[in-house]
């Protein structure tokens, strides 16, 4: 009961330390924002990822597709049909939910299997996105899409008013999962995560589930790639589509244990910000190298993720102490 | 018109062959471990930039690199067993994130060696066409990579039926629990088919950069192909991954020729979301059906 009580403490702490300090002390401070920015990108992705990973129970190597597709889908209502930018942010996380649709037979797949044909689809979409010229510029890629508008003399275009809005989206889309795992929907994902067979036996829907956590997780990223489009205003097919949006969140997830829910934004926070100051100084080709060993050394040493791994640590020393 | 499409047909079964070698080691793999080696193509693009490194920086035939290649693909493919056989919990799921690291390191390593520069042989003799019937042209190169993966595959297919190895191969991937019962070694068998992989994968490499180009993200676009082709085959025999394998580069041949270059990798692409729409077994429904 405390337990939960003081996480409950942490979390809202954590929040308005988000909202109100970091605006305080890095406010001004335009590098650190973008770099921040950059970081809570991921963590959308991450936190969708883990949601599909962890309840759906299905490794997805395409995140990219629908990162993509979403902010496509957004640029171009922008820009072409005028739609006003926060709106078509929503509909871009729609066009990226729509096109994970495209992905449901690939549910009859079971785990390795749909993990591999979602990567096949993330290459479809960048062709795609590549190939047809008239709507998305080709790959000349979009400039000068709409950035977020003022409101109440807030401008949303700006770095900080970026930060509110990526941070906000995080924050939903973590709740969201939350939420989610606590529902009847969780125990159900829960117990298919068991044994799937005996699940569908006792009248739980379980390709329904599945396919509804996968819309679900393609768009909270579209909405986040959606976000990405607008705050730094250009894109082309090789930078919409790049196997980044799929490799860091992956990273992130594992790194910070997707089967929490706050572990994939800190894993976010902690490996973007590690690699753009450390690593990509160091190794400015191939510093994604990082990222693969430790991606590897997460799954050899601690699967569950780096707050695992720091809970054990007392425990096992207790263990010495005593024998 | 009529000698185009030949000729596209007659491309595309060359680009079939050795689509199949890189196949068929992904499938091995799977047949014993239960893992797709999400590695795999990078293991041949491994190969295919020690035969370039040997060319450029030693001067020697890319035909003489094979041996150092075979070691060095070999070590790489015997270190991704060792840390794959680590993995006791949700094997499934952590195999494959670990195999997609793997991929990761090996991609960005080449990368930060070789940078991201387009690589192809500069042995004249490779790139010599060869005219094989009145109208049929081939690449010097191409022949030989088709002619030596057949010789290759027919190998490892005697290998699996004739030998006690290779039937040990196949009675793991039937019923693991009961080939352990009748004496296989579980990890031996799993450590052979590893390393035969690597062998398939290191004449891919040796075809790939002798007939086409080498690029560092290259090794991520072979790895889909040779699933996109193992599921199209049903993951059953080396026959039926040489089919599906054949299957991919005859369409994908047919699209360069007459749609456009570029929509090369999509045509194999939609052609397995078809297969999965229709007949999630594969085109071929023996083997082992990947779907429920």
């Amino acid at each position: 009961m405390s337990n939960s009580l003081l996480n409950r403490l942490l979390l809202v702490a954590a929040l308005a330390v988000a909202y109100v300090g970091v605006p305080l002390l890095f406010g001004g401070n335009a590098y650190v924002l973008g770099l921040i920015v950059a970081a809570l990108t991921i963590a959308g992705v991450a936190v969708a990822w883990a949601l599909l990973g962890n309840l759906g129970g299905m490794v997805s190597f395409g995140h990219a597709a629908f990162f993509g597709v979403g902010s496509y889908t957004s640029a171009v209502l922008a820009m072409k049909l005028g739609v006003p930018v926060f709106a078509a942010m929503l509909l871009g996380g729609v066009g990226a939910a729509l096109s994970s649709i495209a992905m449901l037979p690939a549910l009859r797949l079971r785990g390795p299997y749909f993990a591999l044909a979602i990567l096949a689809y993330a290459h479809i979409f960048q062709i795609l996105a590549t190939e047809m010229t008239p709507v998305t510029g080709g790959a000349g890629g979009l400039l000068s899409i709409p950035r977020f508008p003022k409101i109440l003399g807030f401008d949303f275009g700006e770095k900080l008013g970026g930060y509110l809005i990526v941070l906000t989206i995080v924050v939903l889309a973590a709740f969201a999962y939350d939420a989610i795992r606590r529902s009847t929907w969780g125990l159900a994902l829960k117990a298919m995560h068991d044994t799937e067979v005996a699940t569908r036996v006792v009248g739980v829907p379980s390709t329904h589930l599945k396919a509804a956590m996968l819309v679900l997780s393609a768009f909270i990223t579209g909405v986040v790639g959606a976000f990405n489009a607008h705050f730094i205003s250009f894109l082309d097919p090789d930078y919409a589509f790049s196997s980044g949006w799929t490799v860091l969140p992956i990273a992130a997830a594992i790194f910070g244990g997707y089967r929490t829910v706050w572990g994939p934004v800190v894993g976010a926070l902690a490996i973007y910000l590690v690699d753009q100051l450390l690593f990509k100084p160091i190794l400015p080709h191939g510093h994604q190298m990082v990222l693969g060993v430790l991606l590897c050394a997460m799954i050899l040493f601690s699967p569950g993720g780096l707050m695992p791994a720091l809970r054990r640590r007392p425990v096992k020393e207790s263990r010495h102490a005593h024998a | 018109m009529f000698e185009l499409t030949l000729q596209a047909l007659f491309s595309g079964l060359l680009a079939g062959g050795y689509y199949a070698t890189v196949a068929v080691g992904l499938a091995l793999v799977f047949g014993t471990m239960r893992v797709i080696n999400l590695a795999h193509g990078e293991l041949v693009l491994l190969a295919a930039y020690v035969a370039y490194a040997a060319e450029t920086t030693y001067g020697v035939n890319p035909v003489m690199a094979i041996p150092v290649a075979l070691v060095i693909v070999g070590a790489a493919s015997a270190i991704v067993y060792a840390l794959l056989s680590r993995i006791h919990q949700d094997r499934e799921i952590n195999s494959l994130i670990l195999t997609f690291g793997l991929g990761i390191i090996l991609t960005n390593a080449i990368l930060s060696i070789w940078k991201a520069d387009i690589h192809s042989t500069s042995d004249p003799w490779f790139q010599d066409s060869m005219v094989v019937a009145d109208t049929l042209f081939a690449m010097n190169a191409e022949v030989a990579s088709f002619v030596g993966g057949l010789v290759l595959m027919a190998g490892v297919w005697w290998w699996l039926n004739h030998s006690w190895q290779g039937r040990a191969v196949r009675a793991l991937s039937s019923n693991r629990a009961a080939a352990t019962l009748m004496g296989v070694n579980p990890r031996r068998i799993e450590i052979l088919s590893f390393l035969t992989a690597a062998l398939l994968a290191t004449f891919a490499g040796f075809a790939i950069y002798t007939g086409k180009t080498v690029f560092p993200a290259l090794g991520h676009v072979l790895t889909v192909k040779a699933f996109i082709i193992t599921v199209l085959a049903g993951m059953g025999s080396i026959p039926g991954v040489l089919v599906g394998a054949v299957m991919i580069g005859v369409i994908e041949s047919l699209t360069v020729t007459y749609l456009s270059a570029s929509l090369q990798e999509l045509a194999g692409m939609v052609l397995f979301l078809v297969v999965l729409f229709v007949s999630p077994s594969g085109l071929f429904g023996g083997g082992r059906a990947l779907a429920r």
